[in-house]
């Protein structure tokens, strides 16, 4: 099959409705939320993009791998059902069940770093590098720079600059450089894959220092696409041969299997080296659980063994990102600013851009986020200031990208939701003047962009809800 | 209820799904065993036939909760299943904040991380294994304060999970300072699964208070301890089994929670409390290592699926089953004269594994010794709890534990009367062969929670003379 044609290589098995809101019904609720849409409830809304974490529809088969879960608490078959599918597909000899990503994150940043490490990374990611900077460990971004120009259309914005690299064994010496940390996709840069070739000279550069290369694989299945796609030599191997080749230049692996493995919780971690497994074998059960089950139910190994496959299926991957570039192209027709290529797993919206009369610190992109819910129920996910949280002396840190996520579920919207969100942020683009920026009020000491509270600081008042009070408004209307 | 001039319990419930037993010969179970490098819960769940090492995360769950778990809402935040979780849990413990975790450990570990200071004291009736290392992990020491008849495995004292409070007035008194909380471990798992009396809870909390010491509850077995209150303590017998939990709750400040257990579940659990200020620095620690608090690491379904299966756990019908089904085991191995843990806990059999092995000195782990006979001639699987896993103490060295136990644990709902008979006469004909069985030596182990992954061989040659 060649062409644009993506359409799903499967039918709808059990369905979940919808509920719909009024505009008065969301204002009250971004209010109760604090203007954070992590903090709306589910059910007010009605196309979810928060995340393609854990939303995923599972198939039949996983649901009937569900059902043979061995809910052993030792030595599970389910156990091992995973552990040969994470061998055969991901090519690591020692498996871990986690609970989910963070959880394997967790464990290997204890083990790996000393406090005083350097850690490089093709951009930082919230939760990976607060793990890391708990363990005493400093993250380097190592990024290339056009993953932080939004218009750049670079194919693979997710590469490691190894002049960067080398610049940081210069400084701080490799003996202080535990692993280099390397996503793929990188979420923060816009879900933008890393080549092969990038990752190969990066392991060139990086063995005989005895620097280890830790693959954060949540999306490395669709980053394995874009390579197929876009990296010359590339085009006629398939997605599960490009993905052992990329895991080969890795010695270990955290995963979070809610994204690539298509289901609703579960992680691991992976590694070749024995000694380095048998030392997380013995934290996982202080934290976890024992390690043939990692915090995790019989039956999620189950599924997580069936999803690993069905997410190597081309015909999956390519419907997969072939419905998150309708969505993309839809957007740019309608003259959003978006960031570009369009990534694999989400369409980020350049808030800065769109919103050039906000300053960055009434943060845009979450007044963005914001005001998209309000028109149209839709709920995103500010990937901007907020979620960047401050530097070491306490100051916020404002990243290039300024960014709204509209993330892609995979299997469970349809195209005509497709088209309603497209037409949702076109409606938003087209009164974006009168969109207000936000005071943070409220603000957590870690991880601050998933429980922080805003007002608008736009000083307009209007009589707003049942209580009677004056609230602050979003929307100037 | 069944009219009361028949006297059979039988199950309230009838089977909706079967999963397949594979049987295996002596022959296969040697080298099982042996691959195991001598330790069950490094077998195969498949080599095994009855598989008693632990009720926790193992039961069948409901149609009703299968049914949550299709309805489970997966969205990342705000998922309408924590509604449901949450006013499940508030409903029954009354705490004002309840955040879910993907187990039991993780509660603890989040609540001890929040709570407790290098060298800061935290009492319990018992701490259990993971809630002894999560302590150990914060620079804690647990302190252990049973009543005496607890730790004499042929009392028949019917709450031998009751804490020491005379004890706990003295710690209190002397290092008040240097205690972040108490906790209470219901059931007393250690200890053999045995209840703790509301009264021993009201004079715990009474004391907690006076001292202004938050009490947590580990409230894994919540609804086995209220029944064996119900049905132990007369002035409690014309109450419910909930009401009963549930001024056990107000009695305290929070709770730890392991789902897997009375959340009738496989997989979750959570931590709640009234403090809200503690529970927004847990919460900070939860999205660290756990999650978004409104999932905690868990699956929308998962979620569903624990806010049924409390409600389930309470059901008096189930609990006087679930319960009997343990003492109607427990009186057959007595009638035969096999060393016991009397009276019979809530969720196990435990086997006295120094009255039926007085030949194995204590540094040769005659219970551990025991499981592995078990295992060997009828294919069970059950745990030690004794000095492999809790005789090695933080500096290195070794100290025997006060009981040698192997824990006979019931999953919930999930094996019949007829596995329960095979079981009586695996453990029958082990202890007539007692006095053939030799003691084990520690191969290699980890410094921490050793058990799961030690390394283990005969002391002698062979396990059985």
């Amino acid at each position: 099959m060649t062409g644009k044609s993506w359409a799903e290589p499967w039918r709808i098995k059990v369905v979940e409705p919808l509920r719909m809101t009024t505009r008065a019904e969301r204002e009250a609720a971004i209010e109760r939320a604090g203007y954070n849409t992590f903090l709306l409830d589910a059910d007010d809304v009605y196309i979810d993009l928060l995340t393609d974490s854990g939303t995923s529809a599972m198939s039949d088969r996983q649901w009937a791998g569900i059902m043979v879960g061995d809910e052993a608490y030792a030595g599970s078959r389910s156990f091992t059902t995973l552990q040969n599918a994470v061998r055969h597909h991901y090519g690591f000899e020692h498996v871990i069940p986690t609970h989910q990503g963070r959880g394997a994150e967790h464990i290997l940043s204890r083990l790996l770093i000393s406090p005083g490490d350097h850690i490089p990374g093709n951009m930082y990611f919230t939760t990976t590098r607060v793990h890391q900077e708990l363990a005493g460990g400093t993250f380097h971004d190592v990024i290339i720079d056009e993953a932080h120009d939004t218009e750049s259309d670079h194919p693979f914005k997710g590469n490691v600059d190894l002049t960067k690299l080398q610049a940081l064994i210069d400084e701080v010496s490799a003996d202080r450089i535990p692993y280099v940390a390397i996503a793929a996709t990188v979420n923060m840069a816009g879900g933008q894959p890393i080549s092969l070739g990038n990752m190969r000279r990066v392991r060139e550069l990086t063995r005989p220092l005895g620097i280890r290369i830790v693959l954060d694989a949540a999306r490395a299945v669709e980053n394995a696409w874009f390579i197929q796609q876009r990296e010359a030599g590339q085009g006629r191997r398939l997605v599960a041969d490009i993905l052992r080749e990329m895991c080969s230049l890795a010695d270990a692996m955290t995963m979070s299997a809610k994204k690539d493995s298509l289901v609703n919780i579960g992680g691991w971690l992976a590694a070749r080296d024995e000694d380095l497994a048998d030392r997380a074998r013995n934290m996982v059960v202080v934290y976890e659980g024992l390690h043939t089950y990692g915090g995790l139910a019989g039956r999620d190994m189950e599924a997580m063994a069936i999803g690993i496959e069905e997410s190597l299926h081309e015909d999956h991957i390519r419907s997969r990102i072939g419905q998150v570039i309708y969505l993309g192209e839809k957007l740019m027709d309608a003259g959003i600013p978006i960031v570009q290529p369009i990534g694999g797993h989400a369409v980020f919206i350049d808030a800065a851009r769109m919103l050039p009369h906000v300053p960055r610190a009434e943060f845009p992109a979450q007044a963005l986020a914001a005001a998209l819910y309000v028109e149209s129920g839709i709920r995103s996910m500010e990937r901007g200031a907020v979620s960047a949280g401050r530097n070491a002396s306490g100051e916020n840190i404002y990243p290039a990208l300024e960014l709204v996520r509209l993330t892609i579920p995979r299997r469970v919207y349809t195209q005509a939701h497709m088209d309603v969100v497209a037409d949702s942020v076109a409606a938003v683009h087209a009164m974006r003047d009168r969109i207000s920026g936000l005071e943070m009020i409220y603000e957590p000491e870690y991880l601050r962009f998933f429980q922080a509270r805003f007002e608008p600081v736009t000083r307009v008042f209007r009589s707003a809800h049942s209580h009677g009070t004056a609230s602050l408004s979003l929307v100037d209307s | 209820m069944i009219a009361p001039k028949f006297h059979t319990i039988i199950e309230p419930f009838r089977i909706k799904t079967v999963e397949p037993i594979r049987q295996t010969t002596e022959a296969e179970r040697r080298v099982a065993l042996e691959t195991a490098h001598n330790n069950v819960f490094l077998l195969k769940a498949r080599d095994v036939i009855i598989d008693l090492l632990t009720d926790s995360g193992t039961g069948a769950m409901s149609v009703y909760q299968w049914a949550g778990m299709m309805k489970g809402d997966e969205s990342y935040a705000g998922a309408r299943s924590f509604d449901v979780f949450e006013k499940s849990v508030k409903d029954i413990t009354g705490f004002s904040h309840v955040i879910p975790t993907h187990q039991g450990r993780a509660a603890e570990h989040i609540l001890f991380h929040t709570l407790v200071k290098p060298g800061d004291i935290v009492p319990n009736n018992t701490h259990f294994d993971t809630t002894r290392a999560n302590v150990e992990d914060m620079g804690g020491i647990p302190l252990d304060l049973p009543i005496h008849e607890g730790r004499r495995a042929e009392s028949v004292h019917p709450f031998k999970g009751n804490m020491d409070v005379a004890k706990l007035e003295q710690v209190l008194e002397e290092e008040g300072e240097r205690i972040p909380l108490v906790m209470l471990t219901v059931t007393n798992n250690s200890e053999g699964g045995q209840p703790v009396s509301l009264a021993n809870v009201r004079e715990v909390s009474a004391l907690c208070r006076r001292y202004e010491v938050p009490l947590f509850i580990d409230a894994c077995r919540f609804a086995e301890n209220a029944w064996l209150n119900k049905t132990r303590e007369h002035s409690l017998s014309h109450r419910t089994a909930r009401s009963i939990a549930q001024e056990m709750f107000s009695l305290a400040d929070g709770c730890t929670m392991s789902a897997k257990k009375d959340g009738m579940s496989n997989i979750g659990g959570f931590l709640a409390m009234n403090n809200g200020t503690i529970a927004s620095q847990c919460r900070a620690r939860l999205v660290l290592t756990e999650g978004f608090p409104t999932y905690g690491g868990l699956a929308g379904y998962d979620l569903e699926a624990i806010a049924v299966g409390l409600n389930e756990a309470l059901d008096e019908d189930y609990l006087r089953y679930r319960i009997r089904s343990i003492e109607y085991l427990s009186e057959r191995l007595l009638a035969c004269g096999v060393p016991l843990v009397t009276p019979a806990g809530g969720h196990a059999l435990y086997l006295d594994a120094r009255r039926m092995l007085p030949h194995i000195p204590q540094k040769e782990f005659p219970a551990w010794a025991l499981s592995l006979v078990l295992y060997l001639e009828g294919g069970i699987r059950a745990a030690e709890i004794g000095s492999v896993m809790f005789g090695r103490r933080p500096d290195g060295s070794e100290r025997p534990a006060e009981l040698e136990l192997v824990r006979l644990a019931f999953p919930r709902r999930m094996y019949t009367q007829s596995h329960v008979d095979y079981v009586a006469e695996v453990v029958q004909y082990v202890n007539a062969m007692a006095s053939r069985i030799r003691g084990v030596r520690i191969v290699e182990a980890p410094p921490v929670l050793r058990h799961f992954t030690a390394h283990m061989a005969p002391a002698h040659g062979a396990l059985v003379a």
